[in-house]
């Protein structure tokens, strides 16, 4: 009796020690749960490197991390995945692109001086550039408004003339597409005006950002170079000082800013190691160049694979739903054990009450992100964990059935219905170990979860069902056959 | 209390309620019907020129984009018909991203799920920027939509493709692990006729996923994968209860034919088979009515597979081990 007493003991502290870990420690929701975007990049060979192995991923990985802590998104995580992929989660964040830019350019960042004599071609390719631009965003204005006119007040003539030179005549596509292309090379022509670079972004130390004085409105990105960065930078500037060279900022193989350096600097360069590059951004393009250069250039290109957004309104939602099929369908189960089981039933209902307690409680102990199909490996698995306490309470009747003693019965019960139990759930655990450790993705939470529900079965239809039933059986009033058989099912009158 | 009598001894307690051995050939007829049917789905879809493939792959394993839209519906909102949103996701205009080709929209998947109240797209892989130029599009026919209730997902074919090959192989592994088990715990005829059953199984829900795809274009996705591998190991599970009785027949009854052995076994455990199937499909019944269209066609699956996966396990395997019975005249 006092050793019933001890397990029960064991079994009410362990009930309420995981009740107490789900208060203080809440259940990770997954971001089909919460709302958020997910997205997988994959990381691709380039240049010498032909294939990628894990330092290449570590370091690609060690940019990305500082990049995505620039993004200011709380909790955000970023996981390795198979051999060259990437997982960046983003809880609440409802605009991925912004995300999917940050982390799929290279964010290769170069100074370069412009070649002596190229002055004159550039200022026409500026021109060309900045009235290209102008249409496109002019385009894009209309079409957002809804009105398309052809009143755009620009000179077309001269870009018809401008495509030609390029090679542009004739090509295919709508304006757009058109213009698009042409600025394209009209960049691509610009940074070849240029020598090689200098200085990269490699000798960066630090990057900020703050609005210009004479337009608020229009942001500067300030840059801190270390020695050999601020060297370089000062023997830049000096050799195009007074020259009307320009200084060209250039980022992923476009040139992004240009600027003179006054003759008041011939002597030494611009010294100290700073300098500042005014692009008219926005602030939300100066934050984002911003974390992009603190960040550091990627060592290898990464592919956008997979961007998935999931609005906080659709996950409520999914919880909502996936509690009132997971609560109606355990509320059918305990109806149906306590009709078909009586006593044992009610032991069983407790049972599978404390195994779904232990669940959510290894859940938030490991911790377990719960996602849509984890649930659904929940809902099932408990289905499951019901079939032990069917084998056992299905021995207990047999053995009732050809007369023995209500005691004797209960452990019968037990020892039999244990090879098969143990071998159900070892084989079940067997293909939940080659999921998690082979599959990826949706197969290995949802083997995860199974895979615990299956442990915890075995350990609750062993442990709980039995100390919960062998407790009641301490109580004489309810140590009746009948509480466990109909009347008729008995072998003869008992007791 | 009565005298006990032990329960192999008394008549009753060996006349089996399920003489399966009788009937063994009626089982085999109908499975075999259904492993059939189930091959001609798969065949008549791979033959199809517009899947190509077994199953008709879904979003995950061809690559695309996916957009579900909550809509915000009150008095204001009138009928919706898929068939105008596609007209009109057709007509659309997107933005242009540079060095890409513009997406064609002249064949999207429209799907109304949850009586109408929310919007499945389907479509070729879209930029951001594109996305939402589709909701902003299909807002004028189907909207206003609800802000927080919309997800977006864009997948790049080869994620698909290696969720194949990793499940592919887990399962294998799986396979082989299972195998091992039981040759060890049982023997090799145990074994193999577990992954018969298992096959039969895994077979038979493919084949309905397979004439579903044909007949109402259902795609099937990487949850369908997960369900499958599911419905592998409940297989198991159910089929090796069934198979600890019988070895437990065998040794206290060594004196009856195989064929009595498996049938007193298997009548044994039927209440077990069936109450536990059934609890397993209380659950998945209820994600199937309350679930929602996310878990719908995943608890159909599954659900399918624990009828599947019951049948196999009191009525094919058992009554293909006795085909092992060494013959008596």
């Amino acid at each position: 009796m006092a050793r019933q007493q001890g397990w029960f003991a064991l079994v009410l502290a362990l009930a309420i020690a995981a009740a107490a870990l789900l208060f203080t420690s809440p259940l990770q929701l997954g971001l089909d749960l919460r709302g958020g975007s997910q997205i997988t990049v994959e990381v691709q060979p380039a240049g010498e490197i032909k294939r990628v192995g894990p330092e290449q991923m570590e370091a690609v990985k060690l940019v990305l991390d500082r990049r995505v802590n620039g993004l200011g998104v709380a909790e955000s995580t970023l996981q390795t995945v198979g051999e060259n992929q990437l997982v960046l989660q983003l809880p609440g964040e409802q605009d991925p692109s912004r995300a999917a830019r940050i982390l799929g350019s290279t964010a290769l960042l170069e100074f370069r001086a412009l070649k002596p004599g190229a002055e004159q071609d550039f200022q026409s390719l500026r021109e060309l550039r900045s009235q290209t631009q102008a249409i496109l965003r002019l385009r894009e204005d209309q079409a957002k408004r809804g009105e398309l006119s052809d009143q755009s007040g620009l000179d077309l003539e001269e870009l018809a003339e401008a495509q030609k030179l390029f090679g542009l005549e004739g090509a295919s596509g709508t304006e757009t597409e058109q213009l698009e292309q042409l600025l394209a090379k009209v960049n691509d022509s610009i940074v070849e005006l240029y020598e090689p670079a200098a200085l990269t972004g490699k000798d960066l130390v630090t990057a900020g950002r703050q609005p210009l004085q004479s337009n608020p409105n229009s942001w500067e990105v300030t840059l801190g170079f270390n020695n050999a960065g601020a060297e370089a930078f000062a023997e830049l500037t000096k050799s195009i000082a007074g020259t009307g060279r320009l200084l060209g900022i250039v980022l992923d193989g476009r040139s992004i800013s240009e600027a003179t350096v006054g003759p008041q600097f011939k002597t030494a360069g611009i010294s100290g190691g700073s300098a500042s590059i005014s692009g008219n951004f926005t602030a939300e393009e100066a934050r984002e160049l911003e974390v992009q250069l603190r960040g550091g250039s990627l060592p290898l290109p990464v592919k956008v694979l997979e961007v998935r957004t999931i609005g906080p309104t659709l996950g409520a939602e999914n919880i909502r739903r996936s509690l009132v099929a997971a609560l109606s369908g355990l509320a059918l189960v305990a109806v149906f054990m306590v009709v078909a089981y009586r006593l044992p039933g009610v032991v069983a209902v407790l049972a599978l009450s404390l195994y779904a307690l232990f669940n959510l409680a290894v859940y938030a102990l490991i911790p377990v992100t719960l996602t849509l199909p984890g649930i659904a490996g929940f809902i099932l698995s408990i289905g499951m964990a019901v079939d032990a306490n069917v084998l056992i309470f299905e021995r207990i009747k047999d053995e009732l059935r050809s007369g023995n003693t209500l005691i004797r019965s209960i452990d019968t019960g037990f020892s039999e219905a244990f090879s098969s139990i143990v071998d159900g759930h070892l084989t079940t655990l067997i293909s939940c170990s080659a999921l998690f450790f082979l599959g990826t993705g949706l197969v290995k939470g949802f083997a995860a979860t199974l895979g615990i529900g299956v442990l915890l079965s075995l350990f609750t239809a062993l442990t709980c069902t039995r100390t919960l039933l062998r407790f009641l059986m301490s109580y004489a009033a309810l140590r009746k056959p009948l509480n466990f058989l109909p009347l008729r099912q008995l072998p003869s009158p008992s007791v | 209390m009565v005298a006990s009598s032990s329960a192999s001894a008394t008549p009753s307690g060996l006349i089996p309620a399920w003489p399966l051995s009788s009937m063994r050939v009626r089982v085999w007829i109908v499975s075999g019907v259904v492993v059939l049917l189930s091959l001609i789905g798969l065949g008549l879809s791979w033959a199809d020129a517009s899947i190509g493939a077994p199953l008709r792959p879904g979003l995950d394993f061809t690559g695309g984009t996916q957009i579900q839209l909550e809509r915000q519906c009150g008095e204001t909102c009138g009928e919706l018909r898929a068939l105008e949103v596609s007209e009109q996701l057709r007509g659309l205009e997107l933005p242009e991203e540079p060095g890409e080709l513009l997406p064609n929209l002249s064949s999207p998947r429209v799907q109304l799920l949850d009586g109408g109240t929310s919007l499945l797209l389907r479509l070729p892989t879209l930029s951001a920027a594109q996305g939402q130029a589709v909701i902003e599009g299909v807002t004028s026919v189907a909207g206003p939509f609800i802000a927080g209730g919309q997800s977006v997902e864009t997948i790049g074919p080869s994620l698909g493709g290696q969720l194949l090959r990793s499940s592919l192989i887990s399962l294998l592994v799986a396979f082989g692990g299972i195998a091992t088990y039981i040759t060890i715990r049982y023997d090799r005829r145990y074994a193999f006729l577990a992954l018969v059953a298992l096959a039969h199984d895994v077979l038979i829900v493919c084949g309905v996923f397979a004439w579903l795809g044909l007949l109402v274009q259902l795609e099937v996705d990487s949850l369908f994968a997960v369900a499958l591998l599911t419905i592998a190991g409940y297989s198991v599970n159910d089929t090796v209860v069934v198979f600890d009785r019988i070895r437990e027949r065998s040794r206290q009854n060594a004196e009856l034919s195989l064929s009595q052995q498996v049938d007193l076994a298997v009548s044994a455990t039927l209440t077990r088979t069936l109450y536990t199937s059934g609890t397993t499909l209380m659950p998945l019944l209820a994600l199937i009515f309350f679930g929602g269209s996310t878990l719908y066609w995943f608890a159909i699956a599954l659900a399918l597979g624990v009828i599947v996966g019951s049948w196999s396990s009191i009525a094919l395997a058992p009554s293909l081990l006795t085909l092992w019975e060494p013959s008596r005249d």
